[in-house]
């Protein structure tokens, strides 16, 4: 009989049917979003949760290029830096324990994406103006954090070999820097403005809660 | 901006694509130089072998080769055996006295091809490149133990290698040792 799990695909096979894949999950999603009350912030961090989980394990064929890091800053701009920091360590743990691989680097990558949160939060008044995303600074600050993140991650090599082979190791990884800077990029390009419309909708208004606390007062 | 950005990111992502394999060879062999060739990686080993390339396959001791089991077998390029070394305090076997390698899988695939079949690789090329499974017989999966997993793991000159086999630039008097890591 024949078996169809066994054909096999060719790498840029792979990538296509992944892309499919995330794509109906991405439209799922934002679909999803719609039907969602106004500030339901924690559901739209589950759904980030979902979105970052997914890209990053379908992405897996291309090196570093995953949605992950581009999610957590903008969950810092608009959520602040705890909630971005706890999606981080989330989707870092949960795609690693589920197909990726979960060992001591986790930590690293659980700390660095949520440093990359801390980046956005902090960041956020200077990329935020008027309501819109500015798309220069974003990109900027993506790229960058494409860069910092994998050294950092490279930190990890202290733990084991020792930092004589750190050198080597960040020169052998620099084109995997590459990859998730050119990666971070494009997700701003493409994804920013519609997830920055929809984080906005969830986003705790300020002045509502107070006036709520007056009101409970 | 925006209108702009789109196309631009992906030309770039294309643009790195591409010349990403280009960068990982230039980069590969710039960090090999900070990869000195230690001579203690050449400890124990016959001193006829020690300008040339040597593959060596360490075994663990729950899991020994049948034909390697009093130590580490020396075998030469033809495939007879010179000696064997208990000193090393492990079993197995090194393949030497090669020259002119420079691609670690060439390297991997003749020098094990030597020792007649005792020290067959079994690997399967996946994105990442060949990904080496099984050497000698012993498939890393069916390593289990006090631990999460096991694989084979590679050293290039006495230290880790940064790079898979698939790769590794090798110079002259290069030692490639195997053995099992686990995580």
């Amino acid at each position: 009989m024949y078996d169809f799990h066994n054909s096999a695909l060719s790498p840029i096979q792979t990538i296509l049917l992944n892309a499919a894949i995330l794509s109906i999950i991405v439209v799922s999603l934002m679909r999803s979003e719609r039907s969602l009350r106004s500030q339901s912030q924690w559901t739209m961090l589950a759904l980030l949760f979902v979105f970052g989980v997914s890209g990053r394990i379908l992405l897996d064929p291309l090196p570093n290029v995953q949605p992950v890091t581009v999610l957590v800053l903008l969950a810092g701009v608009y959520y602040g830096a705890p909630r971005a920091f706890a999606l981080a360590a989330t989707i870092a743990l949960a795609s690693n324990i589920l197909y990726l691989g979960h060992g001591p680097w986790t930590i690293f990558q659980a700390v660095g994406w949520g440093l990359v949160g801390v980046l956005g939060a902090s960041l956020a008044d200077r990329l935020i103006v008027d309501g819109q995303l500015r798309m220069t600074p974003l990109v900027i600050v993506a790229a960058g954090s494409g860069f910092a993140f994998n050294w950092f991650v490279s930190l990890s090599i202290l733990l084991g070999p020792g930092s004589s082979m750190l050198v080597p190791y960040l020169l052998n990884g620099l084109s995997f820097d590459l990859y998730h800077a050119a990666g971070n990029i494009a997700f701003v390009a493409w994804m920013s403005a519609p997830l920055g419309e929809m984080m906005l909708r969830h986003r705790k208004d300020p002045s509502r809660k107070s006036v709520r606390d007056v009101a409970s007062n | 901006m925006s209108d702009l950005l789109k196309p631009t990111s992906i030309v770039i992502l294309l643009v790195v694509i591409l010349v990403a394999p280009t960068i990982q060879d230039r980069m590969s062999a710039e960090a090999s130089r900070y990869v000195n060739d230690s001579e203690s990686s050449h400890d124990g080993l016959p001193t006829i072998w020690d300008d040339k390339q040597v593959l060596c396959v360490f075994f663990p001791d729950d899991y020994p080769h049948q034909d390697f089991i009093g130590g580490v077998t020396l075998i030469a390029t033809d495939g007879e055996t010179i000696g064997v070394n208990d000193d090393f305090n492990r079993t197995g076997a090194c393949v030497g006295g090669f020259n002119g390698y420079t691609d670690g899988m060439d390297f991997m695939m003749d020098s094990t091809r030597t020792a007649r079949g005792k020290l067959s690789v079994g690997y399967e090329v996946g994105e990442w490149g060949p990904y080496v499974h099984t050497i000698g017989g012993l498939n890393s999966n069916s390593v289990t133990g006090d631990f999460s997993g096991a694989y084979w793991h590679l050293d290039h000159n006495g230290a880790m290698s940064m790079v898979g086999i698939g790769d590794l630039a090798m110079s002259e008097g290069d030692v490639l040792a195997w053995s099992i890591g686990t995580w």
